[in-house]
């Protein structure tokens, strides 16, 4: 097995999810069962043989731990779907995993080209997709929440599970996101939080998130004030992606800065 | 006596957040900045004792005083992570500076209300974790990986700051080094030298760098030679030592003289791990069992 016959078992795995994804939005569990676990069984085939044809774990190079999370991601989604069947979750993780297959089949060097020594590391992707995920979740949350605002009158008590649901489950991931970096900056930095501007405002958007959920639990019945905290803390987490790259305070004085000169 | 019927909220919060804002302004007036040194062992374990002891003290009170019982809900969670959140607001939009200066916000970690309101987040997120171990019930293995996960991790990581060592060594070709230099600019002897065999450095094609790596030899006190290649993301480790490759002479690139490490021991770090262990493994929890139950749309009808 080779990269060579990848594209064929990346097509038939899409193709299953894809399948499924559909189904969720009909409402017809068995069928979105058996799709995403059809796609997931033929892409993990592809896994062992490149497993057993390298001789050792495919888990070292870049395109091989973007294969992982092209595995990964629809894996992800069918446990959350198992859960709180969301409907949209499932498109979302198919879609999400397409984009890495592409990137693998596109353009199978895109990292192992300039990849700086600092983000040579198996922590990288974890770290980064993780991140991502959350800021997905996150950025539903708050789009509910800015509906909820406008949207006056009438109960909102499935809106407001909703985002909830949303929330905690992209708290959980932001919370691994900055744990696995910290874990990661240990290995590449030598200490696991500097407070450097990236990590401080990852620390905000935290404590943003925390309070939301803390004042959900204490003060159920006033969502208004809760969708407030919201907005504020998804501010905080555009500042903390790409915003402290404008902010003065914040202006190289980053190490999480990693644009080429 | 009689009993005060006024039930204490947000507003009450506040003000203990506005008296700890206070208090530490008086402090970091009298005293000037904190200074983390202070805490070097065994100060460090004393503080443990005592922040464990006043949780504990808390908790046993919580009937008879009403603060403490008012700190054990999540009136005191939110008043307490809105005040930490305000201040570490204020530190992300100033410059923080490593050292010197005497402005009070550009040095945000030694800025003693940033230190006390943390330091209340962290007694409001122990109480909770104690309240709910104590109940011994398996449902409640989330709530107290979630909870007892950020103290271990916070207060470790804090208070082992002062025994964590962080030190720069130079090392040239053919003239093994014994000598580093600590984040204070001292001369220290970690007990252990470094001969650097050969450093490496890769570039791509646009010149952006590729690899750093420095091929070296750690001789240790008790006489045993340790060979090995350190880059960046892959310290070597030995004797509680871990030893990164941290720099070298950036206009000769890969005809450098010299290798620089970056060598760390921090005795605090397990406990700092378990923490971080048990925040992960509560982060799981969260999305899997922490998450209120959803309301389908069958379930309305």
């Amino acid at each position: 097995m080779s990269w060579d016959s990848f594209i064929y078992f990346a097509l038939a795995a899409v193709l299953c999810w894809s399948t499924g994804a559909y189904f969720a939005w009909k409402g017809k569990d068995g069928k979105v069962w058996f799709f995403t676990l059809a796609g997931l069984a033929v892409f993990f085939a592809f896994i062992i043989g490149m497993w057993v044809s390298l001789e050792r774990p495919p888990l070292r190079t870049m395109g091989e731990t973007r294969m992982w999370y092209s595995f990964f991601l629809p894996l992800a989604g069918i446990i959350v779907y198992g859960r709180w069947r969301y409907k949209w979750i499932l498109s979302f993780s198919t879609l999400l995993s397409l984009v890495f297959i592409c990137v693998n089949v596109f353009k199978p060097g895109i990292h192992a080209k300039s990849l700086m020594p600092a983000l040579q590391s198996p922590w990288f992707a974890p770290h980064v997709i993780v991140y991502m995920f959350a800021y997905a979740l996150l950025g539903a949350a708050t789009l509910m929440a800015i509906y909820m605002l406008f949207k006056k009158g009438k109960s909102m008590d499935r809106e407001l599970n909703i985002c909830d649901n949303l929330v905690y489950v992209g708290l959980a991931f932001l919370s691994i996101g900055m744990l696995f970096g910290a874990l990661w900056a240990k290995e590449a930095w030598g200490h696991y939080w500097a407070w450097d501007p990236k990590e401080t405002w990852a620390a905000i958007t935290w404590l943003c998130y925390l309070t939301f959920v803390h004042y959900r639990h204490i003060r159920p019945a006033d969502w208004k004030k809760a969708c407030l905290i919201l907005l504020l803390a998804f501010i905080c987490l555009q500042i903390c992606w790409w915003g402290i790259n404008y902010l003065p305070s914040a202006k190289g004085q980053s190490i999480h800065t990693y644009s080429t000169r | 006596m009689e009993r005060n019927n006024h039930k204490w909220e947000f507003r009450e919060g506040f003000l203990i957040g506005g008296c700890l804002l206070a208090a530490g302004l008086a402090l970091q007036y009298i005293l000037g900045p904190v200074d983390w040194r202070w805490l070097a062992a065994p100060v460090n374990k004393i503080v443990l004792a005592l922040l464990t002891g006043l949780i504990a003290v808390i908790f046993l009170l919580r009937k008879k005083v009403q603060a403490f019982e008012w700190m054990m809900h999540s009136y005191a969670a939110v008043s307490s992570l809105a005040c930490a959140l305000a201040l570490t607001l204020v530190m992300g939009l100033t410059t923080q500076k490593p050292s010197g200066g005497l402005e009070w916000l550009s040095q945000m970690i030694r800025f003693w209300p940033f230190v006390l309101v943390w330091t209340w987040v962290l007694i409001v997120d122990g109480l909770a974790a104690l309240n709910h171990f104590l109940r011994m019930r398996a449902s409640e293995i989330p709530f107290i990986l979630n909870h007892l996960g950020v103290f271990v991790a916070i207060v470790a990581a804090t208070l082992g700051s002062a025994d964590m060592q962080q030190l720069q060594m130079q090392v040239h070709y053919g003239k093994p080094e014994n000598r580093a230099l600590s984040e204070y600019g001292e001369v220290v002897d970690p007990g252990l030298a470094i001969e650097l065999h050969e450093f490496t450095a890769e570039y791509y094609p646009d010149n952006t760098p590729k690899l750093f790596a420095s091929e070296i030899t750690i001789h240790t006190r008790d006489d045993s030679h340790l060979r090995g290649t350190v880059l960046v993301n892959k310290p070597m480790k030995v004797d509680g030592w871990k030893i990164y490759q941290a720099g070298y002479d950036q206009a000769k690139g890969s005809k450098s003289p010299y290798s620089i490490f970056l060598l760390v021991k921090d005795p605090w770090l397990p406990a700092v791990y378990a923490g971080i262990y048990m925040m992960i493994a509560g982060a799981l929890c969260l999305m899997l069992f922490m998450a209120p139950k959803p309301i389908r749309k069958e379930d309305e009808q």
